[in-house]
């Protein structure tokens, strides 16, 4: 008891003597355990939701509907086919235009029981279920007319009161609505120069009313048609049973359309978020890494030194490794529980505006095994972090470990030459970059990957800009990746400038004593201060060129293969935009290292002497 | 040296630091008065704490003094600017550290011509003076070592030579043996009396009583003020060899 | 001069009177200049006298000192033996400093501080000219070392005047 009481006491002694540095070292395993948590949550928001809807909602295995060509008899042969164990309706169905927030939408009215189905009966979000004179609508829909429950929406010329809003399994949410109107429906932008046939339903969101509404608004008994919902004994006989039943109507076939089919059209859209997310995540990783790798690397300079203090005075390794572990363990569950709230709380933020559209009936939730890899993959720094400096100090002998002061510099002969022919400010500059090669490297590599992540998002933005007014996407849907793409810029922007900060700040650090050294001998605290910045700013520069190209340029074709895309449909950033990008991050940099550079220039000559 | 002999090149004037306040006050500096004049050797002893190195921060300007004045070739320099402080520095005044303070990762000659870089000479004209004097204080096979390959006494002898890269007005000197064994101390005092038969005005703060020997004046510092000031030119009264039960 | 001192230095070898002053020039450096040469006839003599040298007279100048061969006897031996086997060693006096310090302050005399500033004064010439003379000799040599000696006592006694300075203001503080 003793023994940890004591560990735990040496372990918050040295956290709290380098204040600043256990901060960033905080911050950085945070964003790093944030970014795995949303991943994971974005993930199976994907695949999940439509799923549990499907649940809540006895969602159905086949959805068969009259289309234009068959009639209400051939529906009620499917309730009693070999295979189906349960049914609900046939529902009649018209299509219909409505009135909501002052603006008009084409829409499929299905009329409904006030009782509850034994299948598809939608899951309420807000609500009750349909009564005469009362309309429910489609979640997604709803959100994007911006209604919701007691407002007036107008139906076929008459007011109805919206009583709820629910999801549904039968089909896929707002705007992927599947077309179960005889009249047709077009989904997505419309050109200009397409002339549609009458009657056709442009984009179509779905309502409910009841039976009896929905036949009181249909203009001619024609104009109806029909949907039966019909579950399976075996849901993965699903395809053979549409193969089996759809028959032959006329020439054409009977609309049926599984439940696969439903999942695969409902969750395209969140699989283009995922992937977005995923290539963020991997960026974040990456950052987050090169920021962790300079503090955990100065930090284990340092701790080599503090093994041979606490050998001298008689810890043994064992001990030695325990109040290392302890230190970064602290840190790092810490870190763990912040990025896993914050995570968990922000993922929202990602999936809710999908959520409608997935058919979700809630945000999916934080698993205790997601919560496990998180802190696991915290734990891990810590415990890379520890092992290298315990091992290192027990192998070594406790005097050497002591006269280990900080990592020496290093010396690059030819930078020091170069310099001298350079102003004073990038003299001092190029000499501390050449100091440490390797943080050069990694501030490099950081900035490169942040301006890669830049240059994906401007292909992006101006790939979803160009799709508005086309085919692919509906403008609800530009609306959720871009809040996706925005997400993602907020996040990657944060861990590169807390990275940018970091690097910064251990510079300064370890060029204290240089710093006033060159001070002492004639320079100005500007002069001083100008050469910390600009160590940053000129690798920075060389990052922001690299992550431009081919940083850019190679994740843009990763994203392209692993999507499946066409890069041809990509417009590519045009030199303009990329030199503005790269003085941008130039510029930013500049300002983000300012600060801790100014700090460290302005510290009085004799202080570190 | 162009200054008449007796034109005081440093001029000091109730020079005041104090640290803290209240309770808490340490008056490190308590009213100095001095003159160095060009080409003397001034000492300062004192036993540790007694201000000494706060006093010589308060010459070199990398510190700014709480009262009194200071004045280098009759311009006042207590109240310059941070930047024209380092212009100051540059050019007027140089320092020797006790812990040497050459940069790890430069050379000898590296170090040496630094201050004439950040002075803006040109990078051909900076070697050309740290080759020469390396050659001068007898380190010309050591310019391309780096510090750590140097003994103690060869690292403050670079020391020195970067403090007299830009031909300062004053050297100034803090325990510059302060680490080094007898025989490397004896090299730096041979040092110091060539700089001095050369006309260097120099001002070494120090414990070790051979350096402070070396001097023209040595001032005795007690609590932040000089107490006892020694004239040491002068011939001894006693011969060498009493001192050695050679003679009576 | 100790008498064994110069029976010593003629351990070696029998030597005329000159070589041994050279050999103890180059041992003593500058401090050998002021070696006063009679002195160590005179020595020589009276170690003749006791039987602990004998004489090799020379062929050509038999009367003049320096021409005379200096040789070990065997008591001179034994002599130079136990000598070296001694653990003398020179006394600095201290206690006539630390005396006339308090007396000058009993009786009124004189202010011990400025005693002890004048002495300090004193011993900083010396120990400047002590210094000068070391640096002016190649490091290594025999007369280097001893310089070096001195050096360090100097800089033992100016240590101990610093502790009598620091005594004697307390006890001024005091009273
Ligand atoms: N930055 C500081 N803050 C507070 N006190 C200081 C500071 N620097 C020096 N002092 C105090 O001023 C006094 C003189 O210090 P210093 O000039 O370093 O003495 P010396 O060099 O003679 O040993 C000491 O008492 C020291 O504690
Ligand atoms: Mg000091």
């Amino acid at each position: 008891m003793g023994r940890i009481l004591l560990v735990l006491r040496l372990a918050l002694r040295d956290l709290r003597r380098r204040r600043t540095e256990a901060a960033l070292l905080l911050i950085a395993i945070l964003a790093a355990t944030m970014t795995l948590t949303l991943g994971l949550v974005v993930r199976d928001a994907a695949s999940d939701p439509y799923e549990s809807t499907r649940a809540a909602t006895k969602g159905p295995d086949v959805v068969a509907g009259t289309g234009g060509f068959a009639d209400l008899a051939d529906l009620e042969k499917l309730a009693t086919a070999s295979g189906v164990t349960e049914h609900s309706g046939p529902y009649p169905v018209i299509a219909g235009k409505i009135e909501a927030s002052g603006r008009m939408s084409d829409v499929q009215v299905e009329g409904r029981d006030t009782a509850i189905a034994s299948v598809d009966q939608p899951e309420l979000t807000q609500g009750s279920w349909v009564s005469d004179g009362g309309v429910v609508i489609e979640a997604a829909f709803a959100s994007s007319l911006d209604v919701s429950v007691t407002d007036s929406v107008m139906l076929g010329g008459r007011s109805f009161k919206v009583v709820g809003l629910a999801v549904t399994a039968a089909m896929p949410p707002y705007p992927g609505t599947s077309c179960i109107v005889s009249v047709g429906c077009v989904h997505g932008a419309i050109p200009t120069d397409l002339n549609l046939p009458p009657g056709f339903l442009h984009n179509p969101g779905l309502v409910w009313l009841t039976q009896a509404d929905v036949r009181s608004l249909a203009p001619a008994q024609g104009s109806m048609s029909y949907v039966i919902n019909l579950k399976l004994a075996d849901p993965d006989e699903a395809e053979a049973f549409v193969d089996a039943n759809s028959g032959d109507h006329g020439g054409t076939m009977m609309p049926m359309q599984t439940w696969q089919s439903i999942l695969a059209d409902a969750t395209e859209l969140a699989r283009d978020s995922q992937i977005l997310l995923l290539i963020g995540a991997w960026l974040l990783g990456l950052l987050a890494v090169a920021s962790l790798s300079v503090l955990v690397g100065g930090r284990m300079a340092d701790q080599t030194r503090r093994v041979g203090l606490l050998k001298a005075v008689g810890g043994t390794p064992g001990l030695v490794a325990a109040v290392l572990l302890a230190e970064y363990l602290l840190v790092a569950v810490v870190a763990a529980a912040a990025g896993l709230a914050i995570g968990a709380l922000t993922a929202p933020l990602l999936t809710e505006s999908s959520a409608g559209l997935v058919g979700s009936a809630g945000t999916p939730s934080l698993t205790w095994s997601k919560v496990a890899l998180v802190t696991a993959v915290a734990l891990g720094v810590a415990v890379v972090a520890t092992a290298v400096p315990a091992v290192r100090g027990a192998r070594f002998s406790t005097i050497s470990a002591l006269a280990d002061a900080a990592r020496p510099p290093r010396r690059t002969g030819w930078l020091v030459a170069l310099s001298t022919r350079l102003p004073v400010p990038l003299l001092l500059a190029l000499r501390v970059a050449a100091r440490r090669p390797r943080r050069v490297v990694l501030g490099v590599v950081s900035i490169a990957v942040t301006v890669g992540g830049i240059y994906v998002l401007l292909v992006l933005n101006t790939f979803l800009s160009e799709q508005s007014g086309l085919r692919a996407y509906s403008e609800a849907q530009v609306t959720v990746l871009r809040h996706v793409l925005l997400v993602w810029t907020v996040i990657l922007l944060s861990l590169a400038a807390v990275n940018a900060i970091v690097v910064t700040w251990a510079t300064v650090l370890d060029n204290r004593h240089a710093s006033a050294l060159a001070r002492a001998l004639g320079a100005t605290p500007l002069e001083v201060s100008a050469a910390m910045a600009a160590a940053q700013v000129l690798p920075a520069l060389l990052g922001a060129v690299l992550g431009v190209f081919p940083g850019g340029y190679l994740l843009f074709a990763a994203i392209i293969t692993i999507t499946d895309g066409d890069s041809n449909k990509a417009t590519l950033p045009g030199p303009w935009q990329l030199i503005t990008l790269i003085l941008a991050t130039v510029l930013a940099v500049a300002t983000l290292t300012a600060v801790p550079a100014h700090l460290g220039g302005r510290r009085p000559v004799t202080e570190a002497l | 040296m162009s200054e008449a002999p007796d034109t005081p090149v440093l001029r000091a004037r109730g020079l005041r630091k104090e640290y803290g306040k209240g309770e808490g006050l340490i008056r490190a500096v308590d009213g100095v008065d001095l003159d160095v004049v060009a080409g003397e050797t001034v000492a300062i002893m004192g036993p540790s704490g007694c201000g000494k190195s706060t006093l010589l921060h308060l010459f070199g300007g990398l510190d700014r003094p709480s009262g009194g004045e200071l004045l280098l070739n009759d311009r006042r320099i207590d109240n310059l600017s941070e930047k024209a402080l380092a212009r100051m520095r540059r050019t007027d005044v140089s320092y020797v550290f006790q812990s040497f303070h050459l940069m790890d990762e430069l050379t000898a000659v590296e170090n040496v011509e630094l201050p004439a870089l950040l002075a803006g000479r040109s990078p051909r004209a900076a070697r050309r003076r740290a080759e020469q004097l390396l050659d001068q204080l007898g380190l010309a096979g050591r310019a391309r070592f780096l510090p750590s390959a140097l003994s103690g006494g060869q690292r403050q002898r670079v020391a020195v030579a970067r403090a007299l890269s830009n031909e300062p007005l004053v050297v100034l000197a803090d325990e510059p043996t302060g680490n080094l064994d007898s025989a490397a101390t004896l090299d730096v005092l041979r040092l110091f009396e060539e700089l001095h038969e050369y006309g260097q005005t120099l001002v070494i703060v120090t414990h070790d009583a051979r350096i402070a020997a070396t001097a023209d004046r040595m001032f005795s510092m007690r609590d932040g003020a000089l107490v006892d000031e020694t004239r040491l030119t002068g011939g001894t009264t006693g011969k060498l060899g009493a001192l050695v039960g050679l003679e009576d | 001069m100790q008498q064994e001192v110069i029976l010593a230095m003629l351990a070696k070898e029998a030597s005329h009177g000159y070589e041994l002053r050279a050999r103890l020039r180059d041992a003593l450096g500058p401090l050998g200049e002021a070696m006063n040469a009679g002195q160590v006839y005179v020595t020589l003599t009276r170690l003749e006298k006791a039987g602990l040298l004998a004489v090799e007279r020379s062929a050509d100048d038999a009367d003049r000192s320096d021409r005379k061969v200096y040789t070990l006897t065997p008591n001179g031996q034994q002599r130079v033996t136990e000598w070296i086997a001694e653990v003398s060693w020179p006394k600095p006096d201290l206690a006539e400093f630390h005396l006339k310090l308090i007396a000058a302050a009993s009786a009124g005399l004189a202010d011990p501080l400025t005693i002890v500033d004048t002495q300090r004064r004193e011993l900083l010439r010396r120990l400047r000219d002590a210094q000068r003379a070391a640096m002016a000799e190649p490091s290594r040599s025999n007369a280097a070392l001893l310089l070096e000696g001195i050096v360090l006592r100097l800089q033992a006694d100016l240590r101990w005047l610093e502790a009598c300075e620091k005594n004697w203001t307390h006890r001024r503080r005091i009273s």
